[in-house]
């Protein structure tokens, strides 16, 4: 499989340096298509989690319609986002507020 | 679309085997070489689903995420096509091969339930003989027996 060629992003905002230094996170929504066990199944592969963990995350994302699944820096949460729309999730990311 | 209930993908000594009927496998190849055409015309809408944005809440950031991954998704999912594709008659899936399957046995569902959406109905509830219906549960079906063949891999 291709993985993004992640690259440096120019900064071109005018971001604080305490903006700069907050972890983003990556939020997967509920949707009505994907099947909830491959859903468990791809939090698994990608971050690693138990089934434990998994599942209850997939839970979250069925009953309250999103769940933040990672947390990390720009690229790494890019990466992420990347990897769930490959898999055919539906995954944003935002500042961590 | 199930003549006869054997497992399509099943686990053996660690190893995800695919094995399809005949007419199956014709039909996920008629609907792979159009799901191909579609990814590559790039103007059905019912596409919607399988390119998401990364940051809807911030436009510019947006732009640099479409710019920065550019065509990697379009080209990711061609190639799990064609992974799937050449496995068709029979495989043995390694990771990549399994991740290949279900990437694509879940863009054809993704596709097929974004039209659903915008048509207004419910393919869990809708009381029709159309054979959308019955390809999307039938996709749905496929995809619960890979994932719970290729379980297993996750604890090594």
């Amino acid at each position: 499989m291709t993985a993004p060629v992640i690259t440096p992003i120019e900064i071109t905002e005018q971001n604080s340096a305490t903006d700069l230094d907050k972890p983003w996170k990556v939020i997967v929504w509920d949707d009505p298509i994907n099947l909830m066990s491959y859903v468990t199944f791809v939090f698994r592969k990608l971050f690693g989690h138990s089934k434990e963990k998994a599942t209850r995350l997939m839970l979250e994302v069925h009953t309250t319609g999103k769940a933040v699944v990672a947390t990390g820096p720009r690229e790494k949460s890019e990466l992420d986002v990347f990897r769930l729309h490959e898999h055919g999730l539906w995954a944003t990311m935002e500042r961590d507020s | 679309m199930s003549p006869s209930f054997h497992r399509r993908f099943r686990n053996h000594k660690g190893q995800v085997i695919v094995a399809l009927p005949r007419e199956e496998r014709e039909a996920l190849g008629e609907f792979l070489g159009q799901l191909r055409g579609m990814l590559v015309d790039d103007s059905d809408p019912s596409l919607r689903r399988l390119k998401p944005p990364a940051q809807p809440d911030d436009p510019a950031s947006e732009l640099d995420y479409r710019e920065m991954i550019g065509d990697d998704l379009l080209t990711a999912r061609l190639e799990a096509i064609d992974i799937v594709e050449s496995g068709l008659d029979g495989a043995t899936l390694d990771e990549d091969d399994v991740a290949a399957w279900m990437q694509s046995l879940n863009c054809l569902r993704l596709v097929l339930g974004e039209r659903f959406e915008v048509e207004g109905v419910d393919p869990d509830i809708a009381d029709s003989d159309s054979p959308m219906f019955d390809i999307y549960h039938w996709l749905a079906w496929l995809l619960e027996q890979l994932v719970e063949a290729a379980m297993p891999g996750l604890d090594h």
